[in-house]
């Protein structure tokens, strides 16, 4: 059986031969395998360890450090963002905006991709400044010094709160540059050029209400005026914004913070433009004719006591502040207080007609001179004896008439000063207007027991207390308003961001002189305007009933301290019998031509009263003046 | 049987049994389809995300121009509404400040001086009250009235003491009535107070006895 199968082994020998193990080689000694057990011991324990201390650390990074860790990478994920509250407009009574903010970029250079080094090429920084020179306005010079002054420098502001077209015309420049760097004509010196978001305050109207206004500061805070006075309701909420970013881009999926910012109020004034725009023409033009320090103008409601112009010669382009004049950035309306002089007597007339002590028709006769305490005191001109009805004493302004009248407010000189002193408190005198506004003054009224040798005499005719514009506007407001006396005000309210208007609180009212008082008062002022020997006839508007007072005090020279040039003023309002606009009008120091209050006074508050009288369409009553009688035979 | 063959058997046994290749292809299937799909998606999110923040940049860049372009419009807008403007631009057309105003009632009377601009009639006008308006058009309906105090044309009293130029339409005779006690016409644009056209028209002499 075995034979047949023999040829089917074609190698005979061992079965599989290939098969078995590696024979050993010759020469060597059989490898002799350890014991696998220790070895894998070993790594076991290796391995352990080394588990053990990823876990340890595992456990550092992810439980006992994690907060810190966390915190860390917060550092660098999150970034947070400050999203500026846009700052409220300013309107006037109408809506119109007086002050309001846009947008604007200041423009940065880096100095030191400039130099020779960096550019590889001669004058980069004038190529700059020639460049930008017709962009940004500013003299080829001024902004090669600034790109020069510190080459190493990476960052300087070449120009502050440039306008958004601007920047614009910068890019398109930059974008040619770049083109012809590209193309190898030259190095791109705008490259380090950049902008920074800013916001800026713009006043449309320019110097209209400028002082009235005030200013914003460079860290977008109110600096001066309103802007500084309502800076609460005007600035808003800053708001945050926190983003996750990685590679400075932000995650799109990474969780988000926000809070949004508050955009500021909007603030109503009680302002009128047009009317303040007119009131501050005619005082510019007067103070420039008349070559006086300054002067102002204040519109009053005399029904409401809403300031409607509040302007002051010389003012100032509040939209550029680096160029104005600092002695005349104020609102000095409010903020200078001088002495009245005549325009102040109505509060003596009231005084006496309250009392009871004198009608409009009781006689005065009124000497030349007046000897009292140290001095013998004058009227304005030289003049016989008058003999004048308490009215003519108004009408003609004389001092002397004023002192007779003041002198039967009481028994002795004491009591009339105290009898006077409580009436000139209860018109407003020496007392903050109620305003707020900054750096207001409340005006001097000494107590009656100071006042010492000449004062008693000089006060009752507006020398020896102070008092600022508003204060003697709402004076005659509060004449016109039939003796009651209506608190001044600038704001008629605030429209919230949720577009909400909120009403000022209404001003209070206090009553100071009867109805009856205020209308012989008002008869008596006619007089002033409408008597042939008035001091305002200048005043005199046709058609309608106008009530005045002129007024010339000397002025004391805030320099000196002393007596020195005049105070010419006028205040009035129209129409007498129904009363709506007081104007006050004053010029410090007028120095060409008439010094006059009735002179150079009047025909303001005549161009200023008929432009308001236009604008709020008050039509004349037609009613017949009472001309009151100015002299007695 | 061989032990070859015994060996083949013993080995087959081991094999799992039926159609093993039929089984495999849906599970590799399904495990690229997910795959596939999932890096296809991640894809077109990454790509749709991308786009968004294409899509809202440049939506950004365009908000900020509108507004910048609205914020310089605004400002040329102000700076030509500013009342220093408008007064240079009134005098450059010949304009020149009105004096006091004059009201013309309903009643045909004007209350006021009414006098030309540019005249200062303060000197001599010592009468308050000026006399009724002549009987011009005394069958008028009746004119404006002063408009209330609000908004306010410019210069409202000069105009209604104007007479309509005679290109007017007139009502015909008979027909409706000038609107009468109802209210003051208004000037289509400025609100201002026209006055109403006579009712019988008569050939148009300007009448400028009000100036």
């Amino acid at each position: 059986m075995t034979a047949p199968r023999q040829p089917r082994r074609p190698v005979p020998g061992p079965a599989r031969p290939v098969a078995r193990p590696v024979r050993p080689r010759p020469g060597s000694q059989t490898l002799r395998l350890g014991s696998p057990r220790p070895r894998l011991r070993l790594i076991g324990v290796g391995l352990t360890l080394v588990l053990l201390v990823f876990t340890v650390r595992l456990l550092q990074v992810q439980a006992v450090d994690a907060d810190a860790y966390a915190a860390r990478a917060n550092l660098n994920r999150y970034i947070p963002v400050t999203l500026a509250a846009e700052r409220g407009a300013i309107t006037d009574r109408s809506g119109i905006d007086l002050a309001t903010t846009v947008d604007a970029y200041d423009i940065t250079a880096a100095p030191d991709l400039l130099t020779p080094e960096r550019i590889k090429a001669q004058g980069a920084a004038r190529q700059a400044a020639e460049l930008l020179s017709p962009v940004l306005r500013e003299p080829v010079e001024t902004l090669e010094q600034k790109l020069t002054a510190n080459p190493k420098s990476k960052y300087v502001v070449l120009a502050r709160r440039q306008t958004p077209q601007v920047w614009k015309k910068i890019t398109e420049l930059k974008k040619a540059q770049a083109d012809k760097a590209a193309r190898k004509q030259g190095a791109n010196v705008l490259a380090g050029v950049n902008r920074e978001s800013h916001s800026k305050r713009v006043y449309p109207n320019g110097e209209l209400a400028a002082g009235l206004l005030g200013f914003v500061s460079a860290d977008g805070q109110g600096g001066g005026g309103l802007e500084a006075q309502l800076n609460k309701q005007l600035a808003g909420k800053e708001g945050k914004r926190v983003y996750a970013q990685s590679g400075g881009r932000q995650v799109p999926t990474g969780d988000v913070k926000e809070q949004a910012a508050v955009p500021g109020s909007d603030v109503e004034l009680t302002i009128d433009r047009d009317i303040q725009w007119a009131a501050q023409n005619a005082i510019a033009r007067q103070v420039e004719q008349s070559g006086a320090d300054r002067g102002y103008v204040v519109v009053q409601d005399t029904r409401s006591g809403e300031i409607l112009s509040m302007a002051n010669a010389p003012g100032y382009n509040p939209n550029e502040l680096a160029r104005a004049d600092g002695s005349a950035m104020g609102n000095f309306a409010l903020q200078d207080a001088y002495e009245p002089g005549s325009v102040s007597k109505v509060m003596t007339m009231a005084a006496v007609l309250e009392e009871g002590v004198a009608t409009p028709s009781t006689r005065v006769e009124v000497p030349n001179r007046l000897p009292r305490a140290d001095r013998s005191f004058a009227d304005d001109v030289d003049h016989p004896t008058w003999h004048l009805t308490l009215n003519g004493v108004l009408a003609k302004s004389s001092n002397i008439g004023t002192i007779l009248a003041s002198e039967q407010l009481g028994k002795s000189r004491r009591q009339a000063n105290e009898v006077l002193y409580t009436y000139l408190r209860k018109f407003g005198i020496g007392r903050p207007s109620g305003l707020g506004f900054p750096g207001e003054t409340p005006g001097i009224l000494a107590k009656p027991q100071e006042w010492k040798s000449s004062r008693p005499y000089t006060i009752p005719f507006g020398q020896g207390l102070s008092l600022n514009a508003v204060q003697a506007a709402s004076v005659y407001s509060t004449i016109a308003a039939g003796g009651e006396r209506v608190q001044p005000s600038l704001v008629r309210g605030t429209k919230g961001p949720d577009g909400h208007f909120a009403a000022a609180p209404t001003p209070p009212r206090t009553r100071v002189i009867s109805q009856k008082t205020a209308r012989q008062l008002t008869e008596m002022l006619e007089s002033v305007v409408d008597d042939q020997e008035g001091t305002g006839t200048k005043a005199k508007i046709p058609g309608y009933r106008v009530a005045g007072k002129t007024g010339t005090s000397n002025r004391v020279d805030p320099q000196t301290g002393r007596y020195h040039g005049y105070t010419a003023s006028f205040a009035g309002f129209a129409p007498a019998d129904q009363p709506r606009i007081t104007v006050y009008c004053a010029i410090q120091n007028p120095t060409r031509g008439s010094y006059f209050g009735g002179q150079i006074c009047g025909p303001v508050f005549k161009q200023v009263m008929e432009f308001a009288l236009k604008t709020l369409q008050v039509p004349p009553s037609g009613s017949q003046p009472p001309r009151l009688p100015v002299s007695y035979e | 049987m061989t032990p070859a063959a015994r060996r083949g058997s013993r080995l087959a046994r081991l094999l799992p049994a039926g159609a093993v290749g039929a089984r495999r292809t849906p599970f590799v299937l399904l495990v690229v389809v997910l795959l596939g799909s999932g890096l296809i998606s991640l894809l077109l999110l990454n790509s749709s995300l991308n786009q968004g923040s294409f899509e809202l940049s440049r939506l950004q860049r365009k908000t900020t121009e509108l507004t910048d372009e609205q914020q310089a419009l605004q400002q040329d807008v102000d700076r030509l509404a500013a009342p220093d403007a408008l007064e240079r631009r009134a005098r450059d057309l010949g304009m020149i400040p009105g004096g006091s105003p004059a009201f013309l009632n309903p009643d045909g009377t004007v209350s006021g001086v009414p006098a030309p601009a540019g005249s200062d009639p303060s000197a001599d006008a010592a009468s308050y009250v000026a006399p009724a308006e002549p009987p011009r058009a005394p069958d008028a309906a009746p004119a404006a009235a002063p408009a209330p105090a609000g908004r306010r044309p410019p210069w409202p009293p000069r105009r209604p003491l104007r007479r309509p130029p005679p290109s007017r339409p007139c009502p015909s005779p008979g027909g409706r009535r000038a609107p009468g006690p109802r209210g003051p016409r208004r000037h289509p644009r400025s609100g201002a107070p026209v006055p109403a056209l006579p009712r019988s028209p008569r050939p148009g002499t300007p009448n400028r006895s009000g100036r």
